[in-house]
């Protein structure tokens, strides 16, 4: 590659009867560049069929989910063509850069060949696109089918709802329900599970991504997902839908396992829930130990340090949750004592300002409540 | 020498008279209704608002190199995402490729004196400044954290700071959709007598195609940010699902403008891509006709595809297969221009100037991000990769390997028009390549982090690093590679300034080209033409005789020539 030289050369290097490059068709060095390329092409192509993609699509070579492995087909017919289509692009036009420079011999008037169009050249190159384009709808469609309606009558209906910033799974006969902070959610290896997903507030994403597909959680509707586990295992979950200041926290995992063991989670769920509501003891909180448990659990939607009520983030201020002239009960109705706290940390609330998860939703421990409430009632 | 019709309307039925010089420092240089000056106005001002949006980027890289956050809060990092977004795309890209090199260029390459209406084209400038200041005193009230999409209901959270996001983007829409009336007005009515369609440079026929997709698309994001501003303020619940509103809706409603405004960034670039291939091949351009077509198709397609951002978000799912179908078939007139482009190149003697350089690595980074598009395109596969880095990778390897190299190739083509200097060659190459270099390595790992796993607008991947232990390698890869493309824009702004003064003097036409805007001295005088030229061929033929003779000696700095000679080549004169 030259080094244009000065704009002066150009500007002189024009007469009335140009000369012109003298190109004997497409020569030798093409067809060796074109041979070059293919072989690189078909190599790509080996590697996306018969290789490992595991690096860059988690669980190809054994799939999590049978959508999972449509999907993957589907990309690996993709990722044939479109590397393909990469290298050819990429490999001529550095060829064609690389044979077709000006020489410092060039006469000062020399020009390229003067084609304008080649109609037979571009009508295959219309064509063929076309055509794979064609093909590659069909076998999207396909696929699409298959994820849309291709599970047929599943075994297992539960549900996710996404909050701000956890996920809330339903089972069917678990009467409460299990929060992404303190427990994962489990599925049943080899049944074929219909996900029904929507939002408590804000949309959210629910994505596994060894199962491929991912759904937005969005407030007044209801999506669905529908697939079978095929693999057991444990799996990450991510919101991938922005959502507010922890996005890139609300995580959870996911577990898949045989059904025996899966119904033995279940149960062990149910028991729990039986016994949960037990009134937690304040008597040792330290409001240090509050302060940091506030800045770990709490800031995410109340300002830290703790703001007037009217500041908010995504909840109240709770600077002066236990003495405010404006304010001067809890959200609840009740006075701001510390076992009215509690409760509020314990249970939840939902109302016309919002909603505050309950403790299994924020992963709150029994000693978090305690010191939390000696925290909060510390602050004037 | 000249073999072809003659024209079927005569000189007089175009506006043939110049206006008298602009007098003042204020009507010269800050109120002009000068294209040229118009130009240079939304240039430097894009100019420095890159420089802005580029640094929100480089704190946003900064944070991910530790998978915690390096340097900010979640909610700053989510601000800086924001504002980088918001403010390169409607700040930067559209202010810089329409209204910078489309102004100035577009009217001086059909023949016309200014655009068909100056003070409309002042006017639409002069929104552009008072919307940057509107977007960015946003930050003054805690700005906005939604992303450059800022969907609701999450977006309602942004209070004040998202009012005024609302207003800016409604503001510059304005600016968008004038410019884009003016500028269609002007290519249809306004061209040099004997200039057809079919002789038209293809960057005019992108420049239409981009302007019809400003004046029609720009509608539904102002409906779109008036309707969240009135839910801002007003409490009128359009997105908020709680009362009855739909967060669908929005997503419609800013689809149906921004995907078309994807194509705003690029249809512009595909024109200038147009203009430097053939110029240093040394040859015309390959299929000339199908390359104006397919940017047409592409601009009336583009208002087809929108919902292919939304697959997983809640559409109806019959819905989701013609948007699809149509986001492949976008493809396939995308894919003609580029293999024209290079058939443009084949056969050619290439002279490697900055532009070229630029023209050439276009051809390479922008195939790659068209290509990850297809990927995308696919309802099922979409669904995997939707919000993750691989939509990051390939959204910047089309804006900033396509967009911005197109325009980084406009700058030293026409920098000697404007400015009667040449910029350092050096110093564009090296540019280049430290662009070329940085672009790849810092978008290309992008993809497979996302298909890993990470999603985007994470201002944290802790998560993600568990599973993925080298998530930390790339991401600090991927920062250190954006270096490089900071200094070649440091590069771009030093040499942009320094050849004013020390650049080589240009002459009228230092590249050889056969476009009208190289018949004028550099810079050209405020009316353009003295006599409007009369056109009688095509303009990309480097196989005929130059339309003049002896470029130094004939033309000296009030050209009064009438006619300008681009023959059709006869069978006769072809392969001579």
């Amino acid at each position: 590659m030259r080094r244009h030289t000065g704009e002066a050369s150009l500007a002189q290097r024009y007469s009335p009867h140009p000369k012109q490059v003298r190109v004997q068709g497409l020569g030798r060095g093409f067809w060796l560049v074109t041979a070059l390329l293919t072989l690189l092409s078909l190599g790509t192509t080996y590697y996306y069929l018969f290789g490992s993609i595991d690096w860059i699509m988690p669980g190809a070579s054994h799939p999590v989910a049978d959508r999972a492995s449509d999907v993957d087909g589907l990309f690996k017919f993709m990722a044939v063509f479109g590397t393909a289509i990469l290298i050819y692009v990429s490999g001529y036009v550095i060829y064609f850069g690389i044979e077709f420079r000006a020489r410092p011999t060039d006469p000062p008037d020399l020009v390229g060949v003067p084609v304008h169009d080649a109609p037979k050249l571009e009508l295959w190159w219309t064509v063929l696109p076309t055509i794979l384009l064609a093909v590659l709808t069909a076998l999207s469609i396909n696929v699409w089918y298959k994820i849309q309606f291709g599970t047929g009558a599943p075994a297992l209906t539960m549900e996710v709802v996404g909050h701000q910033f956890y996920f809330e799974y339903r089972y069917p006969g678990l009467k409460t329900s299990v929060f992404s902070k303190t427990e994962p959610m489990h599925l049943p290896l080899g049944v074929p599970v219909r996900i029904l997903i929507t939002s408590a507030d804000v949309i959210h994403q629910f994505w596994v991504p060894e199962i491929r597909l991912k759904q937005a959680a969005v407030p007044g509707l209801v999506q669905n997902l529908n697939y079978t586990p095929l693999r057991a295992g444990t799996y990450d979950i991510a919101c991938s839908e922005f959502c507010g200041p922890d996005h890139s926290v609300m995580h959870g995992q996911l577990i898949i396992e045989p059904v025996a063991d899966f119904n033995k989670w279940l149960e062990g769920q149910k028991k729990a829930a039986a016994s949960a509501g037990a009134t937690v003891n304040l008597a040792n909180g330290s409001a240090d130990a509050g302060k940091a448990t506030f800045a770990q659990k709490c800031a995410a939607c109340h300002n830290n340090p703790p703001t007037p009520f009217d500041q908010k983030l995504v909840g109240p201020g709770l600077a002066k949750i236990t003495d405010d002239p404006a304010h001067p009960t809890l959200v609840t109705g009740k006075p701001p004592t510390p076992a009215n706290i509690a409760d509020i940390l314990q249970n939840g609330f939902t109302g016309p300002i919002g909603t505050m998860p309950n403790r299994q939703a924020n992963a709150l421990s029994d000693k978090d409540i305690a010191d939390l409430v000696a925290y909060l009632t510390s602050l004037k | 020498m000249h073999a072809g019709t003659t024209t079927t309307h005569d000189a007089h039925d175009v506006h043939d008279h110049i206006h008298p010089a602009p007098e003042g420092f204020i009507r010269k240089y800050v109120f002009s209704l000068d294209h040229k000056v118009i130009g240079f106005q939304y240039f430097f001002t894009g100019l420095f608002l890159l420089l802005i949006a580029g640094s929100f980027a480089e704190l946003v890289r900064l944070q991910l190199t530790k998978p915690e956050g390096a340097i900010m809060s979640h909610n700053a990092y989510n601000e800086m995402f924001t504002m980088h977004g918001t403010a390169m795309v409607w700040m930067v890209l559209i202010p810089l490729v329409t209204g910078a090199i489309g102004n100035f260029v577009m009217p001086l390459q059909i023949g016309a004196r200014d655009v068909a209406f100056p003070w409309l084209n002042m006017a639409s400038f002069w929104i552009f400044p008072i919307a940057a200041l509107i977007l960015f005193s946003s930050m003054l009230f805690g700005g906005p954290h939604a992303g450059w999409t800022e969907y609701p209901p999450i977006s309602l959270a942004d209070g004040t700071a998202g009012a005024l996001w609302c207003m800016a983007i409604f503001v510059i829409g304005i600016s968008s959709t004038m410019t884009g009336l003016n500028f269609m007005v002007t290519i249809i009515k306004m061209r040099a007598p004997g200039m057809t369609w079919t002789r038209m440079p293809l960057f005019v026929w992108a420049t239409f195609a981009t302007a019809l997709m400003n004046m029609f698309a720009t509608v539904a994001l102002s409906a779109a940010t008036g309707a969240l501003f009135i839910e801002h303020v007003f409490n009128v619940p359009f997105f908020d699902a709680s009362r009855g509103g739909s967060p669908v809706l929005f997503e419609h409603m800013f689809w149906f403008y921004s995907h078309p405004a994807v194509y705003i960034f690029i249809i512009p670039a595909f024109g200038v891509v147009s203009e430097v291939l053939p110029v240093f091949a040394r040859k015309p351009i390959f299929g000339y006709k199908m390359i104006a077509f397919s940017s047409m198709a592409i601009s009336i397609l583009a208002f087809t595809v929108w919902a292919h951002h939304m697959f997983p978000s809640g559409l109806a799912p019959w819905l989701q297969l013609p948007f699809m179908i149509l986001t492949y078939a976008i493809g396939i007139p995308t894919g003609i221009k580029v293999f024209s482009w290079m058939a443009t190149l084949w056969g050619g003697r290439i002279h490697y100037t900055t532009a070229m350089l630029y023209a050439m690595g276009f051809l390479i980074t922008f195939t790659f991000g068209g290509i990850t598009g297809v990927f995308l395109a696919s309802v099922p596969v979409d669904l995997h990769m939707h919000g993750t880095y691989f939509v990051v990778g390939h959204f910047h390897y089309v804006v900033a390997g396509g967009a911005v190299m197109g325009f980084l190739a406009a700058i030293p083509y026409w920098y000697p028009k404007a400015t009667g200097r040449m910029m350092s060659e050096r110093i564009g190459q090296l540019s280049f390549w430290l662009f070329f270099i940085g672009l790849n390595g810092t978008f290309l790992p992008m993809h497979w982090l996302g298909l890993e796993g990470m999603p985007r607008r994470y201002a944290s991947y802790i998560d993600f690093a568990k599973s993925n232990p080298d998530a930390q390698f790339w991401n600090t890869f991927e920062t250190a590679m954006s270096f490089l493309m900071v200094a070649s824009v440091g590069l771009l702004v030093f040499n942009v300034l320094w050849s004013i003064k020390h650049g080589k003097v240009a002459g009228i036409n230092p590249w050889g080209a056969r476009t009208l805007e190289w018949t004028i001295s550099s810079p050209p005088p405020y009316y353009n033409f003295k006599k409007l030229p009369e056109v009688y061929g095509r303009p990309y033929d480097y196989d005929r005789p130059l339309p003049y003779k002896n470029t130094d000696n004939e033309l000296d700095e009030y050209p009064e020539y009438g006619r300008v000679l681009m023959p059709i080549p006869t069978p006769a004169a072809v392969g001579a």
